[in-house]
């Protein structure tokens, strides 16, 4: 065993490439208020950010070449991720997310395994290369956690399909190019062999979307509601075949539920805020060497290591082809209680300044009051914590003869 | 032994619901709640001609003299918005402070006009550290010319922005008993050099108040020099009950939509409320929610009766605060993805019961402070 993550070693000149993109091509001021959403100002030079980063390979590193990804490392992909944390971008699926992007980072896996090679030219390529953006439409009113019951109704007519309904909690600020969603392709069927997966592009006519107002929105999440009406979608579009979407599901949730992993676990919150536990004085001493204060703070420290660990291990499991099967479930599970658990403790070391958001008062500039909402309100995503504990039961085979596998994995 | 409300009780109880249905809708909270704000002048006007706003105040001084039990069987439905606004810090907190540390001209000029509304009182303890009780507030006040000059930043204050008059505990003394250091001053928000801020973040209506060399004189001193946390402490054991009256009602709200959400709300072809995991939460919940209502109710009778109840009054706010904020996580854990809507009656109890939770000592500190009086 060997936990030492040398993934730089060797790439020294390649780490300086990435380090002199992104210096010259991220602008120097620092937002206002970092739990506010952004400015369409920046949505846009992200947005060319990720262009950059796609036409070197860079957004999607270690997807094939001949499809816009970089063809490179898992050790390429984590100097990236390293880099682009310092200016607090997302590396999460393998990719670089600049903006709201939440339909690549589980389509692209899904479109690698399932789309035909012209789909593959004609979607995969402008997704890999940053020079679209695309949101995942899942949940309905009436369909989050039983993602099965999903009743957007899609029908065939002649080389389209006809697409009404409604999605919500879904997308992210500004527009999106396409939208990766899941429809019904045949109401009278059996449950998971009625539905199909589609590529909707975002400006046919039909399509209205109105922003959501969430307590969870913040600079890089916001969410909307969806409607279509009467939409008409060619139906090359459809990525698998008709009714078999849940195959293409299960590729899809293995993604969302953390199956992944990831090797940079540690929040940017917990980490100022013990920044401040050490330079804050109260009573003459750091407010970390307040002997309660303290134990507080180690408990947030030692479920941050667990959380950090539990990635890191599905990390290595998924890139290392290791067989993967209720860790995905788990390690989710695991995280949202403990940022839970974590935003009361927060709120015990800090006081009042861990649910203000006015920097002249907390310590950052916000990311602090953005850890206790998220605490509240990112126990659901892609599912809730309870459908997590579910599926840890089942693939653990709790009370069954037969486990339950995990989705195939890129 | 009986645990019911009085006839009487059951009465206000019923007129104070009325009140909270139809003068403060579920929307207006909602609207207060995006907005950061307290109140609306026709909703303080009416809480004031049901004398709402001076309960706790001596007829003498204009106020309604009821016992604390009255007192909470109202905050109980103002809990239930929640409603927001200085309901509790003007005419509870504030009032039950001048009562206990003011002079008779200074009971006479201020609890009147607190008890009809036209003067808004607040309490300005906090200073910008994590701790509460007499050691934590450090900003000092300094003595000049026969007056007192105060300066600094105070955060933290509830209801800052509605209120027109500030009861503020500055450090005076160097005894080695912190509680013999503190001395309460009244300030207006028109003296100047005083100025006021809102907050904004994951909570209910709260403010900054700066004080830029504001110049008070001897008679803005709320009772005597140095003695002014002994009569906060008197203020806040009796106080504190109500409060915890308005986390009960508050559980109870956030308990009842919860339950009628899992009776309606569907999923895998059933209610949600059937699934044994989604019951857990509720069951958690109802177990905050009555550890809540009766350490409070058995506060509030020793206080009425006149029994010592500092250790039950920790005990409530402890179990209280605890229980409002658990209530809201577990009420989310049933509604998922809904329960973030900002028009969705859970948020403004999720940012309430955040606030409440550091209001006047957060659960920890109570829990030490009751054992203290245990003498455990």
């Amino acid at each position: 065993m060997d936990f030492e993550m040398d993934f730089a070693k060797g790439l020294e000149g390649f780490q300086e490439e990435v380090r002199q993109f992104l210096e010259k091509n991220i602008p120097k001021e620092p937002r206002a208020v970092a739990s506010e959403p952004y400015t369409r100002e920046e949505w846009l030079w992200r947005r060319a950010l990720a262009e950059g980063l796609g036409e070197r390979g860079w957004l999607f590193p270690t997807y094939p070449k001949e499809y816009g990804g970089g063809g490179l490392t898992v050790n390429h992909a984590y100097v990236i991720a390293e880099e682009v944390a310092k200016y607090g971008l997302m590396f999460a699926r393998m990719c670089v997310s600049t903006v709201h992007n939440s339909g690549a980072t589980v389509s692209a896996p899904c479109l690698l395994l399932w789309a035909t090679e012209e789909q593959k030219r004609e979607i995969l390529v402008p997704m890999l290369t940053g020079k679209t953006v695309t949101w995942q439409l899942l949940t309905e009113p009436q369909s989050g956690s039983d993602i099965a019951s999903t009743a957007t109704r899609a029908v065939r007519d002649g080389d389209e399909y006809v697409i009404n309904g409604q999605k919500t909690f879904v997308g992210g600020p500004y527009e999106a190019d396409n939208f990766w969603a899941l429809v019904n392709t045949d109401p009278s069927a059996p449950r998971h062999r009625n539905l199909s997966y589609i590529m909707i592009p975002a400006n046919l006519p039909g399509i209205s979307v109105y922003p959501l107002d969430l307590v969870t929105a913040d600079e890089t999440r916001q969410n909307n509601s969806v409607f279509f009406d009467n939409v008409r979608v060619p139906a090359f579009y459809r990525i698998g075949g008709e009714n078999e979407g849940w195959k293409v599901a299960a590729t899809h949730l293995e993604y969302e539920h953390g199956g992944a992993g990831t090797p940079v676990a540690e929040s940017e919150a917990l980490q100022q805020l013990f920044a401040y536990c050490k330079t804050t004085q109260f009573r003459g001493k750091p407010l970390s060497k307040d002997p309660e204060m303290r134990d507080i703070l180690a408990d947030i420290r030692v479920e941050g290591q667990v959380n950090r660990l539990l990635q890191l291990r599905n990390f290595w499991k998924a890139y290392s082809k290791e067989g993967m099967s209720y860790e995905g479930s788990q390690a989710l599970y695991y995280r949202r209680m403990s940022t839970l658990r974590n935003a009361q403790r927060v709120q015990e070391v800090l006081g009042y300044p861990a649910v203000i958001s006015d920097s002249s008062w907390t310590p950052g500039d916000g990311e602090i009051e953005l850890f206790v909402r998220h605490g509240f309100g990112g126990l659901h995503g892609g599912g809730t914590h309870d459908v997590d504990r579910v599926i840890v039961a089942r693939r653990m085979g709790l009370g069954r003869t037969v486990q339950e596998e995990a989705g195939e994995m890129v | 032994m009986d645990l019911s409300l009085t006839d009487s009780q059951q009465m206000l109880k019923a007129s104070a619901a009325d009140f909270v249905k139809n003068e403060i809708p579920q929307r207006a909270i909602t609207e207060f709640s995006k907005k950061g704000i307290g109140i609306t002048p026709e909703m303080w006007a009416g809480a004031a001609s049901l004398g709402w706003l001076g309960m706790l105040i001596p007829r003498e001084y204009g106020g309604g003299g009821a016992s604390f039990s009255d007192a909470a069987v109202v905050f109980e439905e103002l809990g239930r918005g929640p409603v927001p606004g200085p309901f509790f810090s003007s005419g509870v907190l504030s009032a039950l402070t001048i009562l206990e540390g003011g002079s008779e001209t200074q009971k006479r000029e201020l609890l009147p006009d607190i008890a009809r509304g036209s003067r808004i009182a607040t309490l300005v303890i906090n200073d910008p550290n994590p701790f509460f009780g007499p050691e934590a507030v450090e900003t000092e006040a300094v003595e000049s010319g026969g007056d007192y000059v105060l300066n600094g930043m105070r955060p933290f204050v509830h209801d800052a922005m509605d209120a027109d008059t500030f009861i503020c505990a500055f450090k005076t003394g160097s005894s080695r008993y912190p509680e013999q250091n503190i001395t309460l001053f009244l300030v207006t928000k028109d003296t100047p050099g005083v100025s006021v801020r809102g907050l904004r973040g994951f909570v209910g209506p709260i403010g900054e108040v700066a004080f830029d060399s504001v110049r008070v004189p001897k008679s803005a001193v709320l009772g005597a020099p140095n003695g002014g946390w002994p009569a906060l402490d008197r203020a806040m054991l009796k106080a504190i009950p109500v409060l915890c009256s308005y986390q009960v009602g508050a559980c109870q709200q956030v308990f009842e939509f919860t339950s009628e959400y899992t009776r309606t709300r569907v999923v895998f072809a059933q209610p949600i409320g059937r699934f044994q995991r989604v019951q857990d939460h509720v069951i958690d919940l109802s177990i905050h929610m009555d550890g809540a209502r009766w350490t409070t109710n058995e506060a509030l009778w020793k206080l009425d009766s006149g029994r010592d109840a500092r250790a039950s009054v920790h005990l409530a706010k402890a179990v209280a605060s605890e229980g409002y904020y658990q209530a809201c996580n577990s009420s989310f854990e049933v509604h998922a993805g809904i329960g973030t809507d900002r028009n969705h009656p859970l948020v403004p109890h999720g940012m309430m019961s955040r606030m409440l939770y550091q209001y006047l000592g957060n659960p920890r500190y109570h829990k030490l402070q009751m054992v203290d009086a245990e003498d455990l």
